[in-house]
């Protein structure tokens, strides 16, 4: 690993899962480069494979074929444990159903990825960043007890908090309602260009892909239009 | 600064303990169950050690049989400390209606008794209730149970053998009463002097003296047996101390202890499955939680000891609850009955007990959680991403624990138990059953999820559920078929054994034996039973010569009792039944060697009983020397017999050649079968011409042990009944765990326009099914485990009580689909809308 690597590099990743109905291939040889501080949307049908790709990207899930680099370290070499350490400070992730910790205040789930990478600041941090996503107010309060927006605010603030130099985000806007939405998007690009992290995010809104720097459609567990690779 | 997983562990738990109602309650039951036993147990011990001398009746306790003390044994035991003597025997008490029954009679001398109190009703005191009247006749006080079958008030006079007595006072209590254990016939207590006159403790006669000595406080009780011994070399005295002054309650309560303390066990182990149940659909809940965490950057180890320290917390709530309860149960108890208890008790909370119960109980837990927290551990982080993703578990740190956690348990329970056989076999025939139980769990699983294809409606979709990953087959099956297998057993077991007192016993057994008939007027017996009896076949009437005696050497060496397994000693601790037969009898039960010609006079020959043969090492051939009558008899065993005990032949552990005791003073026994108004006939009838004759009637006896099973079957049933519980707990633990999928379902299928009706029909067949495949498997697993008992050790006939059996099977059925019908109604009470909004 160097810090020169760029912080994604996917060489012809296939993933292929076992099912009652036999296995089957979801993503089929997808190549595909991010580099520091860009923004890249994944668009596509429903089953096309891009949730897979962000699972795969972000170390949830080994591919079954090809090469994962996560900041120039090859993902296939490291296990669950070593996967999750690189991802610590470094990467972040965003989701569509928020997956706030249910039994964690507003607060403690900020900081919850500060403490577990050891940030002995991870309390003042994470009100600072409840502060910027304007929920300050809310910081007692647990998921149960906020609004979906507010639950998309709060996991958005967590995902930033330790300043990742790579932020995955799987359909951020799908569970919310317009207003909302476009609250949660301005927060995001607005943070993400503020810490020049590179953002990949995988979207059905055209207007929202329309802001990244690049798209990547995909189609059938491959990459259909769109540079794959920088 | 608080580790990282405390303080997530900590937030956790900020959520409350919602989700682990059942767990506190499967732990909290079994730890219950055990404490409780194992305290009682100690309350029981403590009792009989605090009132040790009250029990033996003093510091020492010496006795001899059918011989009075010597004056040099009395002159031994004067230098000793203060000595009070008794004397004891049966013999038949006389109305002056001429109702007759068996007592047991004792007179104790002046100073009795030397520790505790005699309990009296109608006299201040015992020397009242004995001291004589004007006219000479020997007062006593008697037990109600002689006034009611004779007829008599206090005051009223009755005979015992010659001697005429008044009942001058009811006897409810006698300190030492424990330590002399099970009697025959309704207890009488008078003077020493008083039963000297009767003639009933003439040399030779069938009765035991004791003496009982209070120590100076300056004397040890080790050196003071020690002096007696050396001063009495080659004695034939029985010598018991407060040390140990009731063996035989003091084993009860070893074995109670144990039987309680194992359907504890047993029901921490079925409960443990609820265990394992709540603490995997609680994980189940935390898998999102879980994959966050590692997207986060958690590590593995991390989520493990945020989990295991919740577990821990809880499990260690869970036996906090269920040491209380446990404590407490024997105090309630000490409220409730102390002064109707048999055996004295003290209770109070005894640590080691508690420690003990803790021990199993925190053993279990980990035994139980361990594997569920590894899976939960192993969730990959993908799951947040794609649904139903399980963690693979392979070799790791927690199935380790938690395979070292069960050889614990297995290990405590072995190091605990009174015997190591008694208790592998248990652990092993549990180990078996819940094997077998969770193997057919799976079965039904796999069945349900192939035969539901060909049904339809409601039947199908309780066979999908049956199938389905939240099936309650997996859990539910397992620990209700242990509780229902542990009842099963003992109303088996009991079901035989009542059969063996009521209807088998009384066939087989004679209905009456005589005792102390005269030796030289055996012809003159036999012609006064004809007289009622008719014909005096040898299936309906046997006489033996009768004596008693004791072995004092094996092989020429004198008896290490040491030497000799506890259980298998009862042949060497006791003075035993033995008589002189010429001729082979017709049920010798010969397993070697030959028996003497009928008319031997060669040097002595015996015939012993197989098992006492073997407890000693001894085989055909080998030599025996008995103290009989106040003489040394050394003996070649030419013999080894099966005894039929309690059966209608000679049952006597050792049977001389007639030459070997020629001319001694010998009186008989005989055994007969006859109607009860034979029986009675012949009681009276043989009070004329001989008094003496002891007529103990087996058929009473067996009745009041039938009595005593009934009373005692709703206890032994109601303790088993607690493994039946946790089994019902771990039900409702599967019913709460699913309650929120089947809200869904429930929902949807209203949506798809199914009816109340089929919906609960639906939760009916799933839980009525796992009822009845635990109720039916658990009869069966009872049932093997019992069969061995029954045949094998109290040697009985396999009796089946069907209609307990049925009643177990239905009550499994009907609770269990009790429970499913709860699980229905809760997931049909909620409207479909919010269930479905909410998902």
């Amino acid at each position: 690993m160097t810090s020169k690597a760029p912080p994604l590099q996917l060489d012809r990743i296939e993933l292929t899962l076992p099912s009652a109905a036999g296995p089957v291939r979801i993503l089929k040889g997808v190549d595909l480069a991010v580099e520091a501080g860009e923004r890249v949307a994944v668009v596509g049908p429903s089953g096309s494979g891009k949730s897979s790709l962000i699972a795969i990207a972000a170390g949830l899930e080994r591919p079954s074929a090809g090469t994962a680099l996560l900041f120039g370290q090859d993902l296939a070499a490291l296990d669950e444990d070593g996967r999750a350490r690189l991802r610590r400070g470094r990467v972040s992730l965003v989701f569509q159903s928020f997956h706030l910790l249910p039994n964690m205040t507003a607060e403690e789930n900020v900081a919850a990825p500060l403490e577990i990478a050891g940030d002995r600041g991870a309390g003042p941090t994470a009100r600072a960043w409840l502060d910027r996503v304007g929920l300050a107010e809310r910081r007692r309060h647990y998921p149960h007890q906020l609004s979906g927006g507010e639950q998309q605010r709060v996991a958005l603030a967590r995902a930033l908090a330790a300043q990742p130099a790579l932020l995955f985000a799987d359909e951020p806007t799908g569970n919310l309602d317009a207003a909302n939405a476009a609250v949660v998007v301005e927060l995001m690009f607005d943070l993400v260009a503020e810490i020049g992290a590179a953002l990949v995010m995988v979207t059905h809104d055209p207007a929202l892909a329309a802001r990244t720097d690049r798209q990547v459609t995909m189609g059938d567990g491959r990459i259909v239009a769109g540079e794959a690779a920088a | 600064m608080t580790p990282l997983s405390f303080r997530f562990a900590l937030r956790e738990l900020r959520g409350g303990v919602h989700g682990f109602r059942i767990f506190l309650a499967c732990l909290a039951l079994g730890v219950a169950a055990i404490a409780a036993a194992s305290s009682t147990a100690e309350a029981f011990r403590r009792g009989l050690s605090s009132q040790a001398r009250e029990i033996l009746g003093g510091d020492l306790a010496l006795s001899v049989e059918q011989r009075g003390f010597t004056p040099k044994e009395q002159a031994v035991f004067a230098r000793a400390g203060r000595v009070v003597y008794s004397a004891g025997a049966h013999a038949m008490a006389q109305a002056p209606s001429g109702d007759r029954r068996l007592v047991e009679i004792r007179g104790v001398g002046a100073g009795y008794p030397l520790a505790g109190q005699v309990t009296l009703e109608g006299a201040p005191d015992l020397g009242h209730a004995l001291a004589p009247s004007s006219d000479g006749v020997a007062g006593a006080a008697v037990e109600p149970a002689l006034l009611d079958r004779l007829r008599l008030k206090l005051g009223d006079r009755f005979l015992i053998g010659n001697s005429s007595f008044i009942a001058r006072a009811i006897l409810a209590g006698e300190p030492d009463r424990i330590g002399r254990g099970f009697a025959l016939g309704p207890r009488v207590l008078t003077s020493l002097a008083a039963v000297q006159a009767t003639g009933l403790i003439d040399p030779g006669s069938l009765h035991a003296e004791t003496a009982r000595i209070a120590l100076p406080a300056s004397s040890q009780l080790g050196p003071a047996i020690k002096a007696i011994r050396d001063a009495l070399p080659g004695d034939d005295l029985l010598v018991r101390d407060r040390s140990d002054a009731a063996p035989g309650a003091r084993r009860l309560i070893d074995r109670l202890e144990y039987f309680l303390g194992f359907i504890g066990l047993a029901s921490l182990l079925a409960g443990g499955l609820g265990v394992f149940g709540a603490v995997q659909a609680y994980l189940e809940t935390r898998k999102t939680s879980i994959a966050v965490l590692k997207a986060l950057g958690a590590e593995g180890p991390l989520v493990r000891n945020l989990y295991l320290i919740q577990i821990a917390v809880l499990a260690g709530l869970g036996v906090v609850i269920g040491l209380g309860v446990g404590a407490a149960a024997p105090l309630l108890l000490g409220l409730i009955a102390k002064t109707r208890l048999p055996i004295p008790a003290l209770f109070a909370v005894y640590p080691l007990p508690l420690a003990k119960a803790a021990l199993f109980g925190l053993l279990s837990a980990a035994a139980f959680s361990l594997e569920p927290l590894a899976r939960a551990r192993a969730t990959p982080p993908a799951s947040l991403l794609r649904q139903n993703l399980g963690g693979r578990v392979g070799f790791s740190l927690e199935t380790v624990g938690a395979v070292l956690a069960g050889l614990g348990l297995a290990g405590l329970t072995l190091v605990t138990a009174p015997t190591v056989l008694m208790a592998s076999l248990m652990i092993a025939g549990v180990a078996i059953a819940l094997g077998l139980l969770w193997l057919l769990g799976w079965v039904a699983v796999w069945t349900a999820s192939r035969v539901r294809g060909r049904t339809r409606g409601a039947l199908r979709l309780g066979l999908a559920n049956l199938a389905g990953p939240r099936s309650a087959a997996r859990t539910a099956t397992p620990a209700i078929g242990l509780g229902v297998a542990l009842l099963s057993a003992v109303v088996l077991i009991q079901s035989s054994l009542l059969d063996q007192v009521r209807a088998v016993a009384p066939k087989t057994a004679p209905a009456v034996v005589f005792t102390e008939i005269p030796g030289d007027r055996t012809a003159a017996f036999d012609r006064a039973v004809g007289a009622v009896l008719g014909a005096l076949r040898s299936d309906r009437y046997q006489r033996f010569v009768f004596v008693t005696g004791r072995i004092t050497a094996l092989k020429g060496r004198p008896v290490d009792r040491k030497m000799i397994r506890e259980d298998q000693r009862w042949a060497y601790d006791n003075d035993l039944s033995l008589s002189t037969i010429g001729p082979e009898p017709a049920s010798a039960g010969i397993v070697s060697g030959a028996w003497w010609p009928a008319a031997y006079a060669g040097p002595p020959e015996v015939a012993m009983e197989e098992k006492a043969a073997s407890a000693g090492g001894l085989k055909v051939g080998d030599s025996l020397t008995l103290s009989v009558l106040g003489r040394d008899v050394t003996a070649r065993i030419a013999v080894l017999r099966k005894v039929d005990w309690g059966g209608f032949g000679p049952d006597f552990a050792l049977i001389l050649d007639p030459a070997a005791l020629a001319g001694a003073p010998l009186r008989s026994v005989a055994i007969a079968r006859m109607s009860k108004p034979q029986e009675v006939a012949l009681t009276r009838a043989l009070g004329q011409d001989f008094p003496a004759v002891n007529v103990i009637s087996v058929r009473e006896q067996l009745e009041g042990a039938a009595a005593l099973f009934d009373r005692l079957a709703l206890a032994i049933r109601g303790a088993a009944g607690v493994a039946a519980l946790a089994g019902l707990l771990v039900l409702a633990g599967s019913v709460a765990a699913g309650a929120g999928a089947r809200a869904r379902e429930a929902a949807t299928l209203k949506v798809l326009g199914a009816a109340r009706g089929q919906i609960l029909l639906a939760y009916m067949v799933e839980y009525g099914a796992v009822g009845l495949i635990a109720g039916v498997a658990g009869v069966a697993l009872g049932g093997a485990a019992a069969w061995p008992v029954v045949i094998k050790v109290f040697e009985a006939r396999w009796v089946v009580d069907w209609s307990g059996v049925a009643s177990l099977v239905a009550g499994a059925a009907f609770l269990t689909g009790g429970g499913g019908l709860l699980a229905a109604l809760h997931a049909l009470a909620r409207r479909p809308a919010p269930v479905l909004r909410s998902d």
